[in-house]
């Protein structure tokens, strides 16, 4: 696709039911209220010459080259800073005009670099497009001048570089940082001609900058430059995608010259970013290139053999011959699939139709299982859909906010930036996190309370907040009467009213003052909108599902569902989580949330597929690990997904894949989990595919092919192969016809097709007749399930008990620049920013064991052990330890348990208990892991170089 | 009968020839002969050149002595003081002095009388009475008067302070607030400094006052560093005022230092500073009045103008309108300086002209060379030839004849100056006080001062100076704010007026 | 499945529908029925048969309804 230039309105669009119109250059020109003069004329074709301006932020007037004439008014006003008023008359192209803006450039490049020809941004630089536009011939001050010419270059950002020799000091990155970014990071020093871009640090690398990309974006020349692009040069054309991260599903152009990726730049329209990003999604996609991709397919016999490099055909049928040997031997239920996450709508659509219409049972699982499985449990029991309420855009409506075990300055940083401009525009925030998260305190935000409760305590803290609402008069009876099942809402008020649920009763559970605790109630209860926001640190506990509805309840009782600003709202770990979910990755669902045993649904799927389904449950991931280890269950299709490594109990989970005849791996890289695997399969990554990916905001948005894939086939076609070879042939000539297939077989989809997506840009489901556009706020006027029903949510302790042998509590989170268990990441240059897992101790626990900082230090559960480098810190309280899992090589889940949610065995990684001690030496785990790891990876190459 | 008072100026001018040595010597001289006194130190006349200025009351009024060198006070002693006798330094009636009577001294009418830190003395010469009848009659009769006053600002914009008040009073919200700008920085002016020195509780009334018209309950004075002995003054008032009663939970001020930027006396860069941030200028709109300090509904003031409230609202708007002339109605604290003899504060009715002020009470230049020029309103003023000395001092006349009023500091330059050097001066001015926001600004000083350089040097001097002249036009029409946007005024006058410096 | 995690799983869905009261089996067995494969369930009546000593009475109960 060639590359389609972007309009930059210079102000940003406003939206206003009041217009205004006015004359500008002769022509008539109606825009919302508010809107300055330069976007009114820009979006009408009108191009004022600009430099200063963009779109991304509020107008600043400072280049000077906007200036305009309005009729009966003095000067020449900049047109940037001067709101469009109903019946002006502005002239933007006059002699004098054009003098100004003459002198103004002359300025300009009197202290610049006459180096075009071999910039970095040479053909795609603002500067010099304005040096055209204003007819510049001459730059009368002579080269003699005081000058920034000399600057040096900052190139410690492994990314871009900051040449402030060519900086026009417009200070859009500076203004990026602070509006869009939220982290103020830049800042300008100096005045007058020494005025300069600075990170308030030594460089950029080690200042507070994230790395987002913003100030990249903001930068009109190449004063800040994709490193990149100063390798490659300008990109020739652009692909509009879907990052393959978070669940934010950021909308990229992914700019390409040839077949190469040069980079990713967000996408100004995408609706869930609208133009922003973070470090991994603008910056590290490097993995999808990296040496360690396998691109050809791979079987052996036993694990202990070396890998044998095979052609497609061969790897499908030793696969296909083996699930069905399996199933003849030990029956149909003994093999299963897992779909991936990561992958796309259709992707995950085909492997869980390959299980049921093919291996003939329902064991079908996803890792939503081990992330936000309660939220589609807590959530459809008392609104009736698995999902979140809310777009991302209702956050800039919400009063208050509370926010509950998530921290997504670093695990949804684009969406953090978007709650943290709502907050600096004056809305409260309630944090309640174990943890001192960036949020409760970092420039400009500063939460109204932070409830730092004993992890594990949330139903107990969510009963309290609830407790206050309803004792003290605060629920919002005429919206429960109306919206409400009043049956349950009287069971629930009479339950929560119970003193013991009082602050002052739980205060001892949960470690959170009761003065505290209720004045967060009374400042969520009597917002105008209140809204929640939630992550895993409410799912992933013994809890889980109990916390999820009691947040719902809470939600329910305030008046604070089915509108703006409002909602509960889950923010979803990975890319498409959310869209795994939907499309029936789940042992008792199909497609849309609807239970196998239901007749009319099964009888839709038997139609379409021409096969008979099971109406019986199948086995969820850990179920499978478990029935692995008692023999039952022997064959396993994976697609990119890595338990070995993100599940709990790693030891667990190895002992039963290293129970299983034949695991098939399909994923980018040989990972944890293919140790223990027969066959594997080369996945495809998010550049070299066609698909959709289902963000937090259940919005549907478009994965389009950058570049070909790596093993020449995507992930759709490898199942499309492996079915073939099990006596299935699946006939789809494009992804498009699998979603034509998903819209024909699920309601909630039923107005999802690639060309209504084309059209629209993306779509929020659910999309039918009944909301041809999709539905970016739900439950509106009614809830889904009709009324809202209000769930008894009793707080149980969690079995997972500190003692004398393991005293302190583990819990565990991400950090911004890694992703997960880092198969992606740890194979980029955001390594520079962490390379490692620490533990965060308390000074207090970190004294009383004689640990400093930087020590290595064992960590050890009843479930296993690993060693990892302590950092002391007052983040975390006494009594708690704190660790990311990004690593292989620190192996947390070692430690993890195989506790879990009651409702839907989401392990509890959130809560472990254990002990630190000092140590020299790796665990006996990490030794022997590390002794086996080169050994189950042995590849065998066979085949000619160019084959396969 | 208590003691005589003698009074001896605190005044930074006065400090610094001496006045604290002065009054040790005094209140020595005294104890050791045994004569009871009470020494009152008070702000300055304004009479610069008379400093350290000692006055005692006498029957007839306060008599002063001055200058007064502490060697002096022995023999002022010996001549009968505190009683009045005849000494070499007497001066007689102060109010007699032609400096004094050709005055109408409104706003500073306490100043150099009473001690400016006595609520007693205050209220005695009036102080409170505008506050006590503003009080009285309402805030829309307070704006009505403050409209038909015609009182503008004088801090150098010159707009209509009834037309801001009023603009905020009727701006929506539940916070507003009133902010003293005090950044005076312009060179050759001192009125803010003197009056803040010697009648710091007419700020207060004055803000109050404003306070009081657009319903703040906040103010603050943005006060600049360099000026200590302001601040110490204006802390110690601020604190009795509380004790008073007379500021607090109705409204209070706060008062915050700068750290000396020129650029913070632009009322938002200095709403910038005052909110934490690099002191950088920014675009209107919107207007402070409606989205000012914090985003609130703000009056931005000068001292000047706050101080002339108490006045108005004591003696009537139409009062106050009686003085001046054309648009520029009231008085204005004129501050006489550079190159003259007798320099310092006249305070006098709009449309005195320059050469009344620079020649008759100001007496020429102290060199006694011939007068060549005078720049009026601070370093971004014009400079005026000896052919423009006819003109009035106001707002319309002064930019009539291409130059501005400013703060009405006015500085004098005898034939020996370089006007090709003070133009490079204002761009090197600019330059180094550049916020560094706007281009113009930003880049265009520098240029500015280093193509003037180059006319000197006789590089192209013709092209050179028609870059400069193209130049001062971009800065005035395209700056972002009046320091980029007024570098042209002395600049332009200096070739207009002096064209024959310009060369090597 | 092994019997003491059966069992514990179990013990965890009784502890958390505890607060319904009377009808807290019914809605146990409903979970069961929803979310456990057949063999599970199955496994957990042989449990019960076997003694089902750690489990919970209202899982008994509600294993009645399977």
């Amino acid at each position: 696709m060639p590359l389609p230039k972007v309009i930059d309105y210079g102000t940003p669009l406003r939206e206003s039911a009041d217009t205004v119109t006015l004359t500008i250059d002769g022509r008539a020109v109606r825009v919302p209220k508010g809107t300055a003069i330069l976007a009114a004329a820009r979006s009408h074709g009108i191009e004022i010459p600009k430099l200063c301006a963009t779109d991304m932020v509020e107008a600043f007037g400072s280049c000077r080259l906007c200036l305009v004439e309005i009729e009966g008014r003095r000067g020449t006003p900049a047109s940037c800073t001067t709101p469009a008023e109903d019946g002006m008359v502005v002239h933007t192209q006059t002699a004098r005009l054009a003098a100004l803006r003459r002198g103004v450039m002359e300025l300009y490049i009197s202290d610049h670099p006459l180096d075009c020809l071999t910039c970095s941004a040479n053909g795609d630089c603002e500067l010099q497009d304005m040096a055209g536009a204003v007819g510049l011939r001459e730059v009368r001050y002579g080269q003699d001048g005081r000058k920034h010419r000399t600057e040096a270059k900052d190139e410690s950002n492994p990314y871009f570089t900051f040449d402030s020799s060519k900086c026009i000091v417009c200070s859009r990155c500076v203004r990026a940082c602070a509006e869009v970014q939220g982290t103020f990071a830049l800042t300008i020093t100096g005045r007058g001609l020494e005025s300069k871009v600075s990170t308030g640090s030594f460089d950029f690398l080690s200042s507070e900058c994230v790395s987002c990309g913003a100030c990249v974006q903001a930068c009109p020349t190449a004063t800040l430059n994709e490193k990149s692009v100063i390798e490659h040069g300008t990109p020739t054309g652009a692909t509009i995608t879907t990052c393959a991260y978070c669940g934010v599903g950021c909308s990229f152009r992914a700019e390409t010259q040839g077949g190469q990726l040069v980079r990713m730049v967000p996408y100004k329209r995408g609706q869930a970013n609208e133009g922003h990003s973070c470090v991994k999604g603008r910056f590290a996609y490097g993995y999808a290139t990296h040496p360690d991709r396998i691109t050809r397919p791979m079987i052996r016999a036993r694990i202990s053999d070396p890998w044998r490099e095979v052609s497609w055909d061969e790897a499908f049928a030793h696969a296909a011959s083996e699930f069905r040997r399996i199933q003849a031997q030990y029956g149909r239920e003994a093999v299963g699939g897992i779909t991936s996450s990561r992958c796309t709508n259709e992707e995950t659509f085909l492997v869980q139709k390959l299980v049921r219409a093919v291996f003939g049972n329902n064991n079908v699982d996803n890792c939503a299982r081990v992330c936000h499985s309660p939220t589609g449990y807590g959530l459809k029991q008392t609104f009736g859909t698995s999902a979140g309420t809310q777009d991302f855009k209702s956050v800039a409506q919400a009063d208050v906010i509370l926010l509950i075990g998530a921290n997504p300055t670093d695990a949804h940083p684009v969406f953090a930036s978007r709650m943290k401009r709502r907050l600096r525009e004056g809305a409260r925030l309630i944090v309640a996190d174990p943890r001192r998260i960036d949020l409760v305190r970092s420039p400009h935000i500063q939460a109204a309370h932070h409830l730092a409760l004993k992890p594990g305590t949330n139903v107990a803290l969510i009963n309290a907040l609830a407790h206050v609402v309803v004792s003290e008069g605060l629920v919002r009876e005429d919206y429960v009467r109306e919206r409400c099942d009043l049956a349950s809402f009287e069971a629930w008020a009479r339950f929560i009213a119970d003193p013991r649920h009082a602050p002052e009763a739980s205060a001892d559970i949960t470690g959170v003052p009761a003065g505290e605790l209720r004045a967060a109630a009374r400042l969520y209860a009597t917002a105008r909108n209140a809204a929640i926001y939630y992550g895993l640190g409410v799912t992933e506990h013994s809890q889980g599902s109990t916390m999820v509805m009691g947040m719902a309840n809470l939600a329910m009782a305030t008046g604070n569902v089915g509108r703006v600003g409002v909602g509960v709202n889950p923010l979803r770990g990975q890319n498409n989580v959310q869209g795994a979910c939907d499309m029936g990755s789940f042992p008792h669902e199909f497609s849309g949330y609807r239970h196998v045993s239901d007749d009319a649904t099964r009888e839709v799927f038997e139609q379409l597929w021409g096969v008979a389904l099971a109406r019986e449950p199948g086995l969820r991931i850990p179920n499978m690990v478990d029935e692995a280890q008692s023999g039952h269950f022997k064959g396993l299709y994976i697609q990119g997904e890595d338990i070995a490594q993100s599940d709990p109990d790693t030891q667990n989970v190895i002992a039963g894949l290293s129970a299983m005849e034949c695991v098939v791996v399909q994923d980018l890289f040989l990972n944890e989990t293919a140790k223990y695997a027969h066959v594997f399969l080369p996945g495809a990554s998010f550049l070299e595919k066609d698909g959709t990916f289902t963000n937090a905001e259940r919005r549907i948005s478009r994965v389009r092919k950058v570049i070909a894939p790596l093993a020449g086939l995507a992930d759709w076609e490898v199942t499309l192969g492996l079915a073939a070879a099990l006596g299935y042939p699946m006939q789809y000539a494009h992804p498009s016809e699998i979603m034509d297939e998903i819209a024909r077989a699920t309601p909630s989809f039923a107005g999802v097709s690639y060309a209504r997506l084309d059209e629209l840009g993306s779509i929020q489901w659910p999309c039918n007749a009944a909301a041809p556009t999709g539905t970016p706020i739900m439950h509106v006027e009614r809830f889904v399930r009709g009324k809202g029903r209000f769930m008894l949510t009793g707080y149980v302790p969690t079995e997972e008990r500190t003692g004398e042998r393991f005293p302190l509590l583990l819990t565990t989170g991400r950090i911004l620049s890694q992703y997960n268990v880092g198969t992606q990441t740890a194979r980029t240059p955001n390594t520079r920013w962490h390379d490692e897992d620490l533990l965060e101790i308390h000074p207090f626990d970190a004294e009383q064991r004689g640990i400093n900082d930087g020590d290595r230090v064992l960590l050890r559960s009843r479930a296993g052990a690993t060693s990892l480098r302590a950092q002391i810190s007052e983040r975390v309280q006494p009594g708690v330890v704190y660790t990311t899992f990004h690593h292989a090589r620190s192996g947390v889940n070692v430690v993890t348990t195989d506790y879990s949610d009651w409702a839907t065995n989401c392990p509890e990684y959130k809560v472990t208990a254990v002990q630190v001690t000092r140590t020299a030496a790796p665990s006996d785990w990490q030794r022997e892991n590390a002794a086996r790891a080169d050994f189950l990876r042995r590849i065998e190459r066979e085949l000619p170089e160019g084959a396969g | 009968m208590s003691a005589p008072r003698v009074y001896v100026p605190a005044d930074a001018a006065a400090l610094s020839v001496g006045a604290d040595a002065v009054a040790a010597a005094i209140a020595a001289a005294a104890q050791a002969r045994g004569i009871e006194i009470q020494l009152v130190r008070t702000g300055t006349r304004g009479m610069l050149w008379l400093e350290p200025l000692v006055e005692v009351d006498t029957a007839d009024g306060r008599v002063g002595y001055g200058p007064v060198n502490p060697a002096d006070v022995a023999s002022l002693f010996d001549a009968g003081f505190p009683d009045a006798g005849a000494h070499p330094l007497g001066l007689g009636r102060i109010d007699a002095l032609p400096w004094m009577a050709r005055q109408q001294r409104l706003s500073f009418e306490r100043v150099g009388v009473i001690d400016p830190l006595s609520l007693v003395d205050y209220r005695a010469h009036g102080g409170l009475a505008g506050l006590q009848h503003a009080r009285d009659t309402g805030a829309d009769a307070v704006l009505q008067q403050i409209i038909d006053s015609g009182l503008r600002g004088r801090g150098g914009a010159g707009f209509p302070a009834g037309i801001k008040w009023r603009t905020v009073a009727q701006a929506p919200g539940p916070r507003k607030y009133i902010v003293c700008n005090a950044d005076e920085g312009d060179s050759g002016t001192f009125a803010d400094r003197m009056l803040i020195e010697g009648d710091p509780f007419a700020l207060i009334e004055g803000m109050a006052i404003a306070g009081l018209a657009v319903g703040a309950d906040r103010g603050v004075v943005y006060l600049r560093s360099e000026y200590p002995q302001a601040i110490a003054v204006l802390r110690r008032a601020l604190a009795l005022a509380r004790a008073d009663g007379l500021l607090g939970a109705h409204f209070d001020i706060d008062l915050r230092v700068g750290a000396g930027a020129y650029i913070c006396g632009e009322e938002t860069s200095l709403l910038e500073s005052l909110e934490g941030r690099r002191g950088q200028v920014r675009a209107k709109p919107p207007l402070p009045a409606h989205h000012g300090l914090f985003g609130r509904p703000t009056v931005v003031n000068n001292v000047l103008t706050l101080t002339a409230v108490p006045w108005i609202l004591r003696h009537g708007g139409k009062a106050y309108a009686d003085f001046g002339c054309g648009r520029s109605r009231g008085s204005m604290p004129v501050q006489l300086a550079g190159n003259v003899r007798h320099g310092g504060l006249f305070e006098c009715a709009f449309g005195i002209t320059l050469r009344e002020l620079v020649v008759d009470i100001g007496g020429g230049t102290a060199s006694g060379r011939p007068l060549r020029a005078v720049q009026v309103g601070g370093p971004l003023g014009a400079y005026f030839p000896e052919s423009l000395l006819d003109t009035p001092l106001d707002y319309e006349a002064m930019a009539a004849a291409g130059g501005l009023l400013g703060h009405a500091g006015i500085v004098v330059f005898d034939d020996s100056v370089d006007m090709a050097a003070q133009a490079r001066f204002a761009f090197e001015f600019c330059a180094l006080e550049s916020c560094g926001k706007c281009t113009p600004c930003r880049i265009g000083s520098t240029r500015g001062a280093e193509t003037l350089a180059k006319v000197s040097r006789g590089i192209a001097p013709e092209a050179n100076l028609k870059v400069v002249e193209d130049l001062c036009t971009v800065m005035t029409d395209a700056s972002l704010c009046a320091l980029g946007g007024l570098t042209a005024l002395p600049v332009m006058s200096a070739i207009r007026h002096f064209r024959e410096d310009f060369g090597p | 499945m092994k019997p003491d995690k059966l069992a514990r799983m179990a013990n965890d869905i009784a502890h958390n529908l505890a607060a319904l009261g009377d009808a807290a089996p019914a809605a146990i067995a409903e979970h069961l029925r929803h979310f456990w494969t057949p063999r599970m369930r199955k496994e957990l009546l042989q449990l019960i048969q076997a003694g089902g000593a750690s489990l919970e009475p209202t899982v008994v109960e509600a294993a009645r309804a399977l």
